[in-house]
């Protein structure tokens, strides 16, 4: 039954680079402790614990939400739900689980800009996280009956006697199989499939008197259709697999797929029917995933660079900061610029997005208080006070955040920038003196991160 | 390898950009071409976007209206006050300054603008005016963007257009060219030659050759055009200081950077500057007087300063907000959501005067102003025949132009 593209990897060639790229793909980034707990596992122990039920970290996130709404956190504003968002992704145990919460809120890309109700933006990021991984006809049925996705695409004012396309017409193009694999008639169809799908507040709502039960012709198909039988039909459509599987491989994979790995990852989606956690397991274990056409083949996006920079470092940050930052590289969390969802890759980088991304590694890199309760970055546990040779020091910060891959060239211009002061070369400066000693590492963390090769996630 | 994206798909209501694949792309070089050889000026617009919805009916007052007195207990403004423009409209008081614009001929109030089926919410206004199409399918590009994309040369090289604000404005998105936004620029070091050694490291470590397989080589180019945009901008910045007197305002601020730029002759032919606050849903009188006053005062300051370095008849100002509000006033002495307002355009290259006719008061679409003037045709006229560009390319369709820029002579 398996496909020889994704033949597995050999268990014993699974090594610290290969867990680098897999942590950093099934998560945001990892800490050296989670590295070198994942080389020591191995590659399917680790790939396991990708997928580990979070249901007591999920109850644990939801008491503390309730605890505060309302009282310390207005969570009726955006932007602290946003920030709430942020903070589950800095928390989670289950990053895999935040990364393609990440993937489905660009897929489904709602924005509170128009839903204007941070609640029901909330609300539809719940239902992305609790389905992310189980099977895609679960996920865009939730999406479809979600009451964000209902006031985005005007599911809301779809009546009888006006049925509205704009969700119908999404859901083809933008959600399932992708243009060109249906018909105008087919929109039209589907869109009086799903008449009288409403909400009344934050509830899903069906208006039995607004619904059109009448016979419908779509994809070849007749019948009565309604919203759900829309939903398995195209779940049913050959194009499907490919125009999923496809996006799901250049954010896990690779950011240019061969046409030979998107036929294949075709295949393989479909092999799965549809189950989302089938076909990333098969795809973290493959050789394929770690070889060197997807090792850090893709350019990270803000919301990847900027959490996984502070994760890496076990860093702490205001969550409400760290959505700002992103949103001037370019991706403001919970409003995607269109229903198209963030371009990415090429498009992060411009005269606007990369000066911020510079602004966001010195503000991380400068973090210098040594309160317990406000911003924190540990600086002694990243490079030990002691160490007081120039290049170990280099070293020590390669490993913290690029997992050793940094290049030769680089580390000995950052050893020679740490012994440089005012007035010239000064070696007993950097190797005496602890102060100036942090302030330079501090300065070399921050150029790092500033780095193109840093970007490459 | 950058991807060629859509536009946006043609749709049933009618305004359609082609969409075949490549196809948007060869209609702009098409259109490139065409304005190369028609009209390579180098003309600038700037754009002044007064956001939260301008309240037209007391900036240019129909003062002959009874019907303007009995709508609004608290906000009337006396007329004796106004700056009259004619014996119908003047300006609130505090807009003297224009006044005095539009007495030399530099100021054109268009006075019904709008569109169909106008939109009362702030977001989904603002993207009707930004990306100039009133289709459910919003465009993924603004008007002035897919004006760039025809005009000008690169991907993220260059100042063609540019933003004051402090985030890109929908207006500018664009499908080749990036406009970048000012102050992020400026935020960069390692551009001048002041730089840190820090700074230049950096620069030196970002920008040399190296890896060439995955997103670092077109990383390292990017970069590259970044830090010669910055170097340019900080250059204009250092030598064209001006001894214009601005106002202390924001939106001030913002004009007299976009001054400097100007005079430095960088390329630059569009910038986007904004001022916040006009969403004055109470107590009016007092918030919407102070607006228009720092309104007035920062062009009058502005025209001054193009004045003083003799490039007047290179700039005109096009000043719009989202929508007007409702001819009522509320319960909480402010104005809601409304349509139709006015908008000026303002500059020594345009055709002063009052242009369509101010909406009447009686015959209204739901309390509000009924347009009478297509926003699209403001557009249109600026496009054709201030920046010498393919007015139906860039929005789509025609739409009828008006009488704003002076024929050359």
């Amino acid at each position: 039954m398996s496909d020889a593209f994704f033949a597995p990897l050999d268990p014993d060639a699974f090594n610290l680079r290969q867990a680098a790229h897999l942590l950093r793909r099934a998560g945001f980034a990892p800490t050296p402790a989670e590295l070198s707990t994942a080389v020591e596992q191995g590659l399917e122990a680790t790939v396991e614990d990708l997928f580990a039920d979070n249901s007591e970290e999920q109850a644990a996130f939801q008491q503390t939400f309730d605890a505060v709404a309302g009282s310390l956190v207005n969570f009726a504003d955006a932007s602290q739900v946003q920030a709430w968002w942020v903070h589950r992704m800095l928390r989670s145990a289950f990053p895999l689980r935040e990364k393609l919460t990440l993937f489905w809120h660009g897929h489904f890309a709602t924005s509170v800009h128009k839903v204007e109700d941070a609640v029901l933006m909330h609300q539809q990021i719940e239902t992305l996280r609790a389905n992310a991984w189980g099977n895609f006809r679960d996920l865009v049925l939730a999406v479809a009956r979600d009451p964000a996705m209902l006031v985005w695409l005007d599911g809301q004012s779809s009546t009888l006697e006006h049925p509205n396309e704009n969700f119908a017409r999404e859901l083809m193009e933008l959600f399932t199989c992708g243009i060109g694999n249906y018909t105008e008639r087919d929109v039209l169809e589907a869109a009086r499939a799903f008449t009288g799908w409403h909400r009344a507040g934050n509830q899903f709502v069906f208006v039995a008197d607004e619904h059109d039960g009448e016979r419908k012709q779509f994809l070849g198909r007749s019948g009565r259709f309604d919203g759900g039988d829309i939903v398995d039909l195209l779940m049913q459509h050959p194009a499907t697999p490919p125009f999923i599987a496809a996006k799901l491989l250049r954010f896990f994979a690779t950011a240019e797929p061969s046409t030979e790995a998107v036929a294949a990852a075709a295949r393989l989606l479909d092999r799965t029917r549809l189950d989302i956690k089938w076909f990333l397991r098969e795809l973290f274990l493959s050789r394929y995933f770690h070889s060197e056409v997807c090792h850090r083949r893709r350019l990270a996006s803000p919301v990847e660079l900027v959490v996984g920079s502070v994760r890496a470092l076990g860093a702490r940050m205001p969550a409400l900061e760290l959505v700002g930052h992103m949103a001037a590289m370019g991706q403001e969390l919970l409003a995607p610029p269109n229903v198209k969802g963030w371009d990415g890759e090429q498009t992060w980088i411009n005269s606007s997005t990369w000066p911020a991304r510079l602004s966001f590694a010195q503000n991380l890199a400068s973090i210098d208080s040594e309160n317990p309760y406000g911003p924190h970055l540990p600086l002694e546990s990243i490079v030990p006070l002691e160490l007081n040779d120039p290049r170990e020091v280099v070293d020590q910060l390669a490993d913290a955040v690029m997992q050793g891959e940094l290049g030769e060239g680089v580390r000995s211009d950052l050893a020679e920038f740490l012994v440089t002061t005012d007035e010239g070369r000064n070696d007993e400066a950097f190797r005496d003196d602890e102060g100036f000693r942090a302030e330079k590492t501090r300065e070399a963390l921050a150029m790092i991160l500033s780095l193109p090769e840093y970007q490459a996630w | 390898m950058f991807n060629r994206r859509d536009f946006l798909r043609s749709t049933a209501a009618g305004m359609s950009f082609v969409s075949l694949s490549g196809g948007m792309s060869g209609l702009l070089a098409r259109a490139a071409e065409a304005s190369a050889e028609a009209d390579r000026n180098d003309h600038v617009l700037l754009v002044v976007e007064l956001a939260g919805g301008n309240d037209g009916l007391n900036t240019l007052v129909p003062f002959e209206n009874p019907l303007y007195y009995k709508n609004r207990p608290t906000l009337t403004l006396a007329k004796e006050d106004l700056v009259k423009l004619s014996d119908q409209a003047g300006l609130h008081p505090r807009m003297a300054p224009l006044g005095e614009l539009f007495s030399d001929g530099k100021l054109a109030v268009v006075q019904g603008v709008g569109y169909p089926e106008p939109d009362r919410s702030h977001f989904r206004s603002q993207e009707i005016w930004h990306t100039a199409s009133t289709d459910k399918r919003v465009p993924a590009t603004g008007w002035l963007g897919r004006w760039l994309d025809a005009t000008a040369p690169a991907y993220s090289e260059g100042l063609a257009g540019l933003t004051m604000t402090s985030t890109l404005p929908q207006a500018l998105r664009a499908e080749r060219v990036v406009a970048p936004v000012v102050s992020q620029l400026e935020s960069l070091s390692g551009a001048g030659d002041d730089a840190s050694p820090q700074a230049r490291l950096l620069r030196r470590l970002s920008t040399v050759d190296g890896a060439s397989e995955g997103p670092v080589p077109f990383i390292r180019q990017q970069v590259r055009a970044v830090y010669r945009a910055a170097a340019r901008l900080k250059e204009a910045a250092s030598k064209n200081e001006t001894n214009a007197e601005y106002p202390d305002v924001a939106l001030a601020h913002q004009l007299r950077q976009a001054a400097q730029i100007i005079a430095a002759d960088l390329g630059v032919r569009v910038l986007c500057t904004s001022q916040d606050g006009y969403d004055t849903h109470a107590g009016q009188a007092g918030t919407h007087a102070e607006l228009l006053s720092e309104l007035a005062n920062s062009l009058a300051a502005f025209q001054r300063d193009l004045a003083a370095r003799d490039i007047s008849d290179k700039v005109v100002v096009l000043v719009f907000s989202e929508f007007g509000r409702r001819v009522d006033e509320n319960a909480s002495q402010g104005t809601d959501h409304g349509a139709a307002s006015i908008l000026f355009v303002v500059g020594s290259p345009v055709c002063g005067g009052l242009i369509g006719e101010y909406p009447s008061l009686e015959q209204l679409g739901d309390g509000d102003l009924i347009f009478n003037t297509d926003f699209r045709s403001v557009y249109a006229t600026l496009l054709a025949d201030w920046l010498g560009a393919p007015a139906k390319v860039v929005l789509g369709s025609e739409f009828p132009r008006l009488a704003l820029i002076q024929k050359p002579a």
